[in-house]
């Protein structure tokens, strides 16, 4: 029995079709409730829903053996995992956005808030810039307006939430996207059936010309 | 009846069971002190890949650290003969930051060195013997085999950056090769060397096919001969009849400039992480020793007891319990009667808490019934 750790939301509904479609389908996960672990026999998977940023942790500590989490997480984390594929799903950028008038003061380190303050410092540190990390767990394009930062380190899609709170992009550095995952432990004993997985997918990706 | 050895704990048995593997195949036991002066771990702090070291003052005022790692101490401290070979063992604990918790834990090892003149018959038997100790763990095992030329030959010959090999090797060991590609194309690598990195992130399987695949994309002299020296290895394992529990996986990869040849990582069904790891590290012992060699691997036998629980269906074979004040002569009897009977045997006053008994029975004074 495979393990799958899905992302709740529709990151993990989109993940899903695409795994039903490959021939790992679980018709137990349509169904009107609130479980969170849906089984299937017939096709020897198990999936489970989880809070997006804790699919890395499932599948580092063998609850789950692959999974699919944004390349955030991971890189925000510090996992020993395989990163099999990039679905191309969720794309998006890690930015530095400020408010629309603002300008860098070279005499002192810039205040950044952000949810990611490991992939901050690394950003940061690749230039040697000094920074006071603001850690946040929402509601980031609030910091500069009210003075808490200077800039914000953030996921940015469309950039709308942004526009909307007089801020813009000054630096989009990190290219973001959801990732298969696998614990290399159970990739050691049930590689044919990842490796299965990941094929098909990839299959997919290249017909729809996005690989 | 009283199974000493099945009732023990995962770890502590497995500590008398590699203990002895490594006795018959004439490995001596290292033992050593808890502290090494701080400056020796600094010196070679590349071979520690970042783990901190917990430092503390001497009382004669020097800096000292709570061992990170034990190989650096065998190969400092061991008696190193050029010509022949030194064979040690160790069971001991060492202190590392968690990758997990971000923490100072306490990591139970155990594991073997062969140092001095190295040749192809003690990295057979190096390999061999990291297979037999993952046997002893689970019979569900495998262990996957790299070698380190596959990188470091080719990064060698490619003269890349420093921070763009981390980014390569790191993409190896995840076997990421979209990332990979990404990182070829910010470096503008040329086309044959993406080529070849992105197909060793997905080498990995059965041992011939795998192997079949390596000298297809063999990009030097070097990686020719590490091809001949992994088969050599794969053929001491099969005469032994391991070579079924060996896959061939290129994202085995040391990222440290210590090690320089084979390499390879054990694994067992219920871990979910590797439970063993080495290679052969001459850079490392001949910093340390002129002109010596070395290969050796450790055991992680932190977690087993979680990941191999003992289960017993009782705690003690026979409780006793003791009613009486007085004739304690006649119960140590009556106990060691029990024991050289072969039974576990406990005396309480009172039936402890949670506790199960294969069979209870009380004192009066007299007798025990």
């Amino acid at each position: 029995m495979l393990n799958i750790a899905l992302p709740k939301g529709r990151l993990g509904d989109k993940v899903y079709e695409r795994l039903a479609s490959i021939g790992y389908d679980c018709s137990e996960i349509y169904a009107d409730n609130r479980k969170l672990v849906f089984e299937s026999e017939e096709n020897n998977v198990r999936y489970l829903l989880v809070k997006p940023s804790d699919v890395a942790i499932y599948v580092a500590r063998g609850a789950a053996d692959i999974g699919i989490v944004g390349k955030d997480i991971l890189d925000e984390g510090d996992f020993d995992l395989y990163e099999l594929l990039d679905l191309r799903l969720g794309v998006c950028h890690m930015c530095v956005a400020a408010k629309n008038d603002y300008v860098e003061d070279h005499n002192r380190p810039i205040r950044v808030a952000t949810k990611f303050p490991n992939i901050a410092k690394r950003y940061y540190s690749s230039f040697n810039r000094e920074i006071d990390i603001i850690k946040l767990n929402g509601s980031i394009e609030i910091a500069p307006l009210l003075g808490l930062s200077d800039v914000i380190v953030d996921i940015v899609e469309t950039g709308t939430t942004l526009k909307e709170n007089n801020l813009r992009v000054y630096e989009k550095f990190l290219p973001i996207s959801a990732r298969l995952i696998a614990n290399k432990s159970s990739y050691r004993f049930k590689g044919d059936v990842i490796n299965d997985i990941t094929q098909k997918l990839r299959e997919q990706l290249i017909k729809e010309g996005k690989i | 009846m009283f199974d000493f050895f099945g009732s023990m704990p995962t770890e502590d048995r497995l500590i008398f069971e590699l203990s002895k593997l490594y006795e018959q195949y004439g490995y001596r036991k290292f033992c050593m002190a808890k502290f090494e002066e701080y400056s020796f771990y600094s010196d070679n702090r590349d071979f520690l890949s970042g783990e901190g070291v917990i430092a503390f003052n001497n009382s004669d005022g020097r800096l000292m650290a709570l061992k990170p790692d034990i190989t650096l101490s065998i190969v400092k401290n061991a008696r190193i003969d050029k010509n022949t070979c030194t064979k040690t063992y160790y069971n001991e604990n060492v202190y590392r930051i968690s990758q997990e918790t971000n923490d100072y834990k306490e990591i139970k090892q155990s594991g073997v060195e062969l140092m001095g003149n190295i040749d192809s018959y003690s990295i057979g038997e190096i390999v061999t013997l990291a297979l037999k100790s993952l046997q002893k763990i689970d019979s569900d095992c495998v262990l996957c085999l790299s070698h380190m030329a596959f990188i470091s030959a080719v990064l060698d010959e490619m003269k890349l950056p420093a921070t763009a090999k981390e980014q390569i090797i790191f993409c190896q060991r995840n076997k990421n090769a979209h990332d990979l590609k990404a990182v070829c194309d910010e470096y503008s690598i040329e086309e044959k060397y993406v080529e070849y990195f992105t197909a060793l992130t997905s080498l990995n399987g059965k041992f011939d096919e795998v192997l079949q695949g390596l000298r297809y994309i063999s990009m030097n002299e070097a990686t020719d001969k590490a091809c001949d020296e992994l088969e050599e290895v794969y053929n001491t394992l099969c005469s032994v009849s391991l070579g079924n529990k060996v896959q061939l996986d290129l994202s085995v990869v040391n990222p440290s400039s210590y090690y320089n040849g084979i390499i390879f990582s054990g694994y067992v069904k219920a871990s979910p992480t590797p439970v063993l790891a080495g290679g052969r590290y001459d850079n490392l012992a001949s910093k340390i020793r002129k002109g010596i060699g070395a290969v050796g691997f450790a055991v992680y036998l932190d977690n087993l007891n979680l990941h191999y629980p003992v289960e017993s269906e009782t705690d003690c074979d026979i409780l006793i319990l003791n009613k009486s004040e007085h004739s304690d002569i006649t119960l140590m009897k009556a106990v060691e009667d029990f024991i050289s009977q072969g039974y576990s045997v406990r005396v309480e006053k009172e039936i402890p808490e949670n506790f199960k008994a294969g069979k209870t029975m009380a004192f009066d004074g007299k007798e025990v019934k």
